[in-house]
């Protein structure tokens, strides 16, 4: 997988147009000369007016940035598509069977299909949600899959991100910048709408409502405050919906209830969409130190008077551990094989596989089992001798806390940067929501490395955003 | 035998809190070794409570006040009847979690090798490994002489017990044993509860751990006085380690838990 030409989503190899591309490529070719750089600078002017930025920790360029926002769409066909979401849909439905199992009977370890220290000594496994009943049975219910294509029809899920996946607004943001860039070429592309993701995720919370709701839920987005560098989204999403926004000190528990504070007195929340981490949404269960949480707030939820959107402990089931085993995961809980692969891993506590690693580094990538955001990351290909060796010496500390994949050769799409149209690499987050029915919004956010040959597409290390459009038949 | 059971603790909020909560781990289940007959716990806010079952199977009041004035105290009263079953309580119950659950390591309960090592790999019966890990902690923790081991009563166990050397050696001998058998690849768990008083130990809020096993279920090994619980022990609360059973967890905690009293007493 290291050495081959990474596949291009626009054109074959002999140069000629891919079915899905046809449209853009001719409207490409009837820009006129600066056409393409107008409209990023445009593009520019309509995001700093949408005032979406995201901040950069440990950065000192000031805190907020605009993303980079690439005007060339990536196109994914009807039929990409239903094959992907089939697969999404698949493994977003074992993945929530596993919670369940986990925090109930753990069929699944008794009969040895996943080791128990695996789970039992995780610090993503949340003992306190053992037992728990949560409403529907689902613990995840908004899942962002990282998933990188290699081929016609080769796609691999890099990540199952069921904690506080985010990027969302970047997709809706992207659509609704492009459709103000050229909306001719919305007319000659049927492409499958993505405005309703706001409505959908409010349709889901709603679904997952205690059975003790009185009347329409009420629904809150718990954000950690300003300095969180997703708060644009929280704020973003809680508008959307047309939900509260709220920070910890803004609720409150009261018998067994959480309020919100409101000019017109408490009034009682049901669902609340915290993006919070696990240890520090309660100071009363989880870190005694959190000044971001709400008192009681977990004891709320189980005693069934308040939803947590995601539920505590859903991190147990997107570990990069436990990952290597969604494909049982998936055969364990729905008698099925796995749609889309998983990509082979490896880990480096057995000495063999790991002097295997060793001799093996300059081709692979090396990732922290609880690491995130591309921190902590040896891409074999680009990394010096030097960082190799540190990487050696980290990983023969501490092997359980490293992961070891190939290089995946990542498809590219055609991207506009300063020396012209030229391929750059591409991943995929797809958004789905899962309460009363699974809801895959067609498409994701499409994250591109701009940077010649790289394959980091955080936005965090100079990663940006195209548009994904599925077509619609 | 029926045991009455009085006891009293309080935490005093910072001044001027507000929106103060306590986890109240204060209410005893029936199970094969008691039957509760009588049982009531009495504090400001409790009639607002909400009252659920946590993870571990234990019941627990949720109680809060606006804002509260001063000392906040719990005064608990019941009648408790028990049987002597040698501390063998049998299969887990309707409501608990797999015991699987209890092999999970925690900060608190990290027990040396040198406490356990000459057991691994050990020929002898599960239960005849756990009296003699509840032996082997004891001598090398118990009677105030554990000098060469160092304290695992830090953070915020100390808010439950006090400080008091008795307690805080009786939750590291319980940690000790808790940890050991979890090491050795046994479900194992912290207990409270109370015991009743004889010639050799004083009335007192307690603690001890129970141990799994496969054929006889979860059975009790209280490592301070080296026994199996019998019918002066009377069980509240279990979990992983000392801190998920705490009997009042608090937020704002103030100055920590006080005991004010405790009285467990033969009933007529």
């Amino acid at each position: 997988m290291g050495d081959t030409t990474p596949f291009d989503e626009m054109y074959n190899a002999d140069g000629s147009v891919r079915e899905p591309y046809s449209a853009l490529a001719q409207w490409l070719d009837e820009q006129p000369d600066r056409g393409l750089s107008l409209m990023s600078s445009d593009a520019e002017a309509i995001f700093r007016r949408l005032g979406i930025t995201f901040a950069v920790y440990g950065s000192d360029e000031g805190n907020e940035k605009l993303i980079p926002f690439d005007v060339i769409p990536r196109i994914i066909s009807a039929m990409e598509w239903r094959r992907l979401s089939r697969g999404i849909e698949q493994r977003v439905r074992a993945l929530n069977a596993f919670l369940y199992d986990i925090y109930h009977r753990q069929e699944i370890i008794k009969a040895g299909r996943i080791p128990e220290k695996l789970i039992l000594q995780n610090s993503a496994f949340c003992p306190e949600m053992m037992g728990l009943e949560p409403a529907r049975g689902v613990y995840a219910h908004i899942i962002g899959v990282d998933i990188v294509r290699t081929g016609p029809d080769d796609f691999y899920v890099l990540e199952d991100n069921l904690r506080t996946p985010s990027g969302v607004s970047y997709m809706l943001e992207d659509r609704e910048a492009m459709m103000q860039l050229a909306p001719d070429l919305f007319q000659r592309c049927k492409v499958a709408p993505v405005e309703n993701y706001p409505e959908n995720l409010r349709r889901t919370l709603e679904s997952v409502a205690p059975h003790n709701t009185s009347g329409s839920p009420t629904i809150a987005v718990l954000t950690p405050g300003i300095y969180n560098s997703a708060y644009f989204e929280h704020s973003f999403l809680a508008d959307q919906m047309g939900a509260q926004l709220c920070e910890g000190p803004d609720l409150f528990v009261d018998g067994g209830r959480v309020y919100m504070r409101t000019t017109t007195g408490p009034e009682r929340v049901d669902v609340i969409y915290r993006r919070i981490d696990d240890d520090y949404i309660d100071p009363l269960t989880f870190r005694p130190d959190s000044m971001l949480g709400v008192p009681g707030l977990f004891d709320a939820y189980r005693a069934g008077n308040v939803t947590l959107v995601n539920a505590p402990g859903t991190g147990i089931a997107d570990d990069k551990a436990v990952y290597t085993y969604v494909p049982e995961i998936v055969e364990f809980y729905l008698g099925e094989k796995a749609l889309l692969n998983n990509v082979p891993t490896h880990n480096c506590v057995d000495s063999d596989e790991r002097a295997w690693v060793f001799d093996n580094l300059q081709d692979l990538v090396v990732k922290e089992v609880h690491g995130s955001g591309g921190y902590g990351m040896l891409i074999g290909p680009t990394s010096s001798k030097a960082l190799r060796e540190e990487f050696k010496k980290r990983i023969e500390a501490r092997p359980d806390n490293y992961i070891v994949q190939p290089t995946l050769a990542l498809s590219t799409c055609p991207t506009f940067v300063r020396s012209g149209i030229a391929p750059r690499h591409v991943d995929l987050r797809p958004y789905v929501l899962i309460g009363d029915e699974v809801r895959i919004t067609p498409g994701g956010l499409t994250r591109v490395a701009l940077k010649k040959g790289s394959l980091v597409v955080n936005s965090s290390q100079g990663g940006g955003t195209k548009d994904t459009w599925v077509l619609e038949e | 035998m029926r045991i009455a059971i009085r006891h009293e603790l309080a935490i005093t909020p910072p001044e001027g809190a507000t929106n103060a909560v306590m986890h109240l781990l204060l209410t005893p289940q029936s199970g094969p070794t008691q039957t509760v007959e009588s049982w009531s716990v009495s504090t400001t806010g409790i009639g607002n409570a909400a009252r659920f079952s946590d993870a571990f199977g234990n019941t627990v009041h949720l109680v809060n006040q606006a804002r509260p004035d001063g000392e906040w105290k719990v005064s608990v009263t019941g009648v408790v009847n028990t049987i002597d079953r040698h501390g063998v309580l049998g299969r887990s119950h309707h409501g608990e979690p797999v015991p699987t659950i209890y092999k999970r390591a925690t900060v608190l309960t990290k027990s040396p090798v040198t406490m356990w090592s000459k057991f691994r790999g050990s020929s002898e019966s599960r239960l005849d490994v756990l009296h003699g890990l509840m032996a082997r902690v004891g001598e090398v923790l118990g009677d105030g002489e554990g000098g060469q081991e160092q304290s695992q009563s830090e953070g915020r166990q100390s808010q439950s017990q006090g400080g008091e050397s008795e307690t805080a050696n009786m939750v590291d001998l319980t940690h000790a044993f808790v940890g050991a058998a979890r090491a050795l690849d046994i479900p194992a768990r912290y207990v409270t509860g109370y015991v009743a008083a004889s010639e050799d130990n004083e009335a007192s809020f307690h603690a001890w751990a129970e141990a799994y096993d496969d054929h006889l279920g979860w059975i009790g090994f209280d490592c301070l006085l080296q026994m199996c619980p019998a019918e002066r022990h009377v069980r509240l609360a279990v979990g992983l380690d000392a801190v998920s059973t705490q009997p009042i967890r608090a937020v704002p905690e103030g100055d920590g838990l006080k005991q004010i009293a405790v009285s467990v007493e033969m009933a007529q």
